[in-house]
């Protein structure tokens, strides 16, 4: 119940911040990818962080269902929710043929079948003609219900929504015989099949939900960019940052891959925007010119990988439960 | 009229050319409590798994409840009415004691409320019920033990397999454990147990197989087996004369 007020406050303060912030597009653009990264975490959270089963392909869902929506809208002239229902389709396909064959394996070989299914997923779509191969899908005009998509306004709703939704099904799960089930298998597999746990019926559904929430994000994110390639849905990058988001921000827990989202997101845009660098040289604590300088024009700018990468070491070294988990235990 | 529950029937179990249980039959009367006993590689938890569904025989047929349960799986197994547990304890170390015994009472309930009610009547009955909000994982083994039980007890199982349930315990937690299984022997369950310890077991049970080196030695009741001198021998090496 006390989360329930929390996910309804949270969400009713997100709803009111583009009116406080105005219209800057650019700022609604960094807090559109919070939410979606947010929710995209959360999403991959219910299977790998509350079934323990890691999965390192979730670009394959992400990428099904932008693909799906976009050439059902470009080609056909689908209704873009019909686009997105038929992407859940597409995502929870690949998610069966997946998990029924990987899941009755125990370890890490669903992590790796993981990885593979999504390379295959990419390659396909660099290879075949209707995907649009390397040069990917542009989509010049869509409508749906008189709503101005030129604006940003209505995907930040909708990823808000998305996210509200996805935290929902999360909260709900936990509570349920279903969520109980699958932290059973995340904790012991074993003890778990002994107590009546079909196995691969659970990790089956967790990676089910997982996909067709992730494959929706894809579908809002390819109308809101109007272009994607398999570099900007398909890429393994994407799927580690999702996971990186959840490990960072608290693996198995309801607010975690919120939190690594919100943290996150906006670091890696500060980076990418050079804003310390620029910063610095300003108020002329470096020169433009000196080496540092240099450096954090030209290379720092790059770096935000990197930077997630030792953010992630320090993480696993001394905060293994992520942020919320640290918090929690000195609480 | 006593019927046999379950019925183990020329049941052989090889890994590649190691031949871990070799032709073992013996039936279970409803209600019993029933031992298993032996050496230490003697076979005893090979045939638990077997049972259980955890692995498959290589020969023969296990009957449990007039159906032949050799193909199914653990959680199938479960669904029939037959628990076990775990010689080196699972406890679902991050979830908590009351967590875990409603994962057990999941397999007969599918609502949330229901499975706490359960999970707490048999956290009583085990005498956890302080522990209920702490971390499985942070048990003492003894209570590690006695969760084991009362996660089993939580399916309302027909049939109970405890693997070695008082391995590792003092004096006073294997009474209170032994108390707890007459007790709920006394309510209707059948009961097998693997022990090592020869005291515990004829202390409680009915009817005892002696297996060793995956062949059955020997089977009666405790009077009988323990004045069995292959079982003796078994027991304490060859040559020892009793």
């Amino acid at each position: 119940m006390k989360q329930i007020i929390l996910i309804a406050v949270i969400a009713g303060i997100a709803a009111l911040l583009p009116l406080v912030i105005g219209d800057s597009p650019y700022f609604i653009g960094v807090l559109i990818s919070v939410l979606m990264m947010a929710a995209l975490s959360s999403a991959w959270n219910i299977l790998g962080g509350y079934a323990g089963q890691y999965s390192f392909g979730h670009a394959a869902y992400f990428g099904s269902g932008a693909y799906t929506t976009m050439i059902l809208i470009s080609k056909f002239n689908f209704n873009p929710l019909v686009s997105m229902v038929a992407g859940i389709i597409v995502a929870c396909i690949i998610a069966l043929i997946t998990g029924s064959i990987v899941f009755r394996l125990r370890g890490h070989y669903f992590g790796l079948a993981s990885i593979a299914v999504a390379e295959i997923v990419r390659l396909s779509a660099l290879n075949f003609d209707f995907t649009g191969g390397a040069q990917g899908i542009l989509l010049t005009d869509v409508t749906l219900w008189g709503l101005d998509l030129n604006s940003k306004i209505p995907f930040y709703y909708g990823m808000l929504l998305v996210l509200v939704l996805t935290l929902g099904i999360t909260l709900y799960l936990r509570t349920s015989k279903t969520g109980f089930y699958l932290q059973a298998i995340r904790e012991d597999q074993d003890a778990a099949a002994s107590l009546g746990i079909n196995l691969s019926f659970y990790k089956n559904k967790a990676l089910l939900i997982s996909a067709a929430l992730t494959s929706v994000l894809g579908s809002l994110y390819a109308v809101y960019i109007r272009f994607i390639d398999t570099s900007a849905v398909l890429d393994l990058r994407l799927s580690i940052e999702i996971i990186l988001t959840a490990i960072i921000g608290g693996v198995g827990t309801l607010w975690g891959p919120v939190l690594g989202a919100v943290l996150l997101v906006p670091l890696a845009e500060i980076l990418r925007s050079n804003v310390i660098g620029d910063a610095l040289v300003k108020h002329g604590v470096v020169s433009e010119t000196s080496g540092l300088g240099v450096f954090l024009k030209e290379n720092l700018a790059h770096a935000h990988v990197l930077v997630y990468g030792i953010i992630t070491v320090v993480c696993i070294l001394y905060l293994p439960k992520g942020i919320l988990g640290f918090f929690r235990r000195v609480k | 009229m006593i019927q046999h529950l379950l019925h183990i029937n020329h049941v052989s179990k090889h890994f590649g050319g190691n031949v871990a249980v070799s032709d073992i039959s013996f039936s279970v009367d409803e209600k019993q409590i029933f031992g298993l006993i032996g050496p230490n590689g003697a076979g005893k938890t090979t045939l638990f798994n077997c049972i259980s569904g955890f692995y498959p025989v290589t020969s023969g047929d296990i009957i449990f409840d007039n159906k032949t349960i050799n193909n199914l799986r653990p959680d199938e197994v479960c669904h029939l009415g037959m628990a076990r547990t775990w010689q080196r304890v699972k406890p679902l170390g991050s979830l908590t004691v009351l967590e875990n015994v409603m994962i057990g009472a999941f397999s007969i309930t599918n609502t949330t409320r229901e499975a706490e009610e359960i999970a707490m009547e048999q956290l009583q009955l085990v005498g956890l019920t302080d522990f209920s909000k702490k971390s499985a994982g942070s048990l003492s083994i003894g209570l590690k033990k006695k969760l084991e039980l009362a996660r089993v007890l939580a399916t309302h199982p027909k049939m109970l397999l405890l693997d070695e349930i008082c391995g590792g315990l003092n004096h006073t937690e294997t009474d209170t454990i032994l108390a707890i299984i007459r007790d709920v022997r006394n309510k209707g369950a059948t009961i097998v147990f693997i022990e090592h310890d020869m005291k515990a077991v004829t202390a409680v049970c009915d009817w005892i197989v002696v297996l060793n080196s995956g062949e059955k030695l020997a089977e009666g009741t405790p009077e009988v087996i323990t004045r069995n001198p292959d079982v003796i021998a078994a027991y304490l090496g060859g040559g020892h004369n009793a």
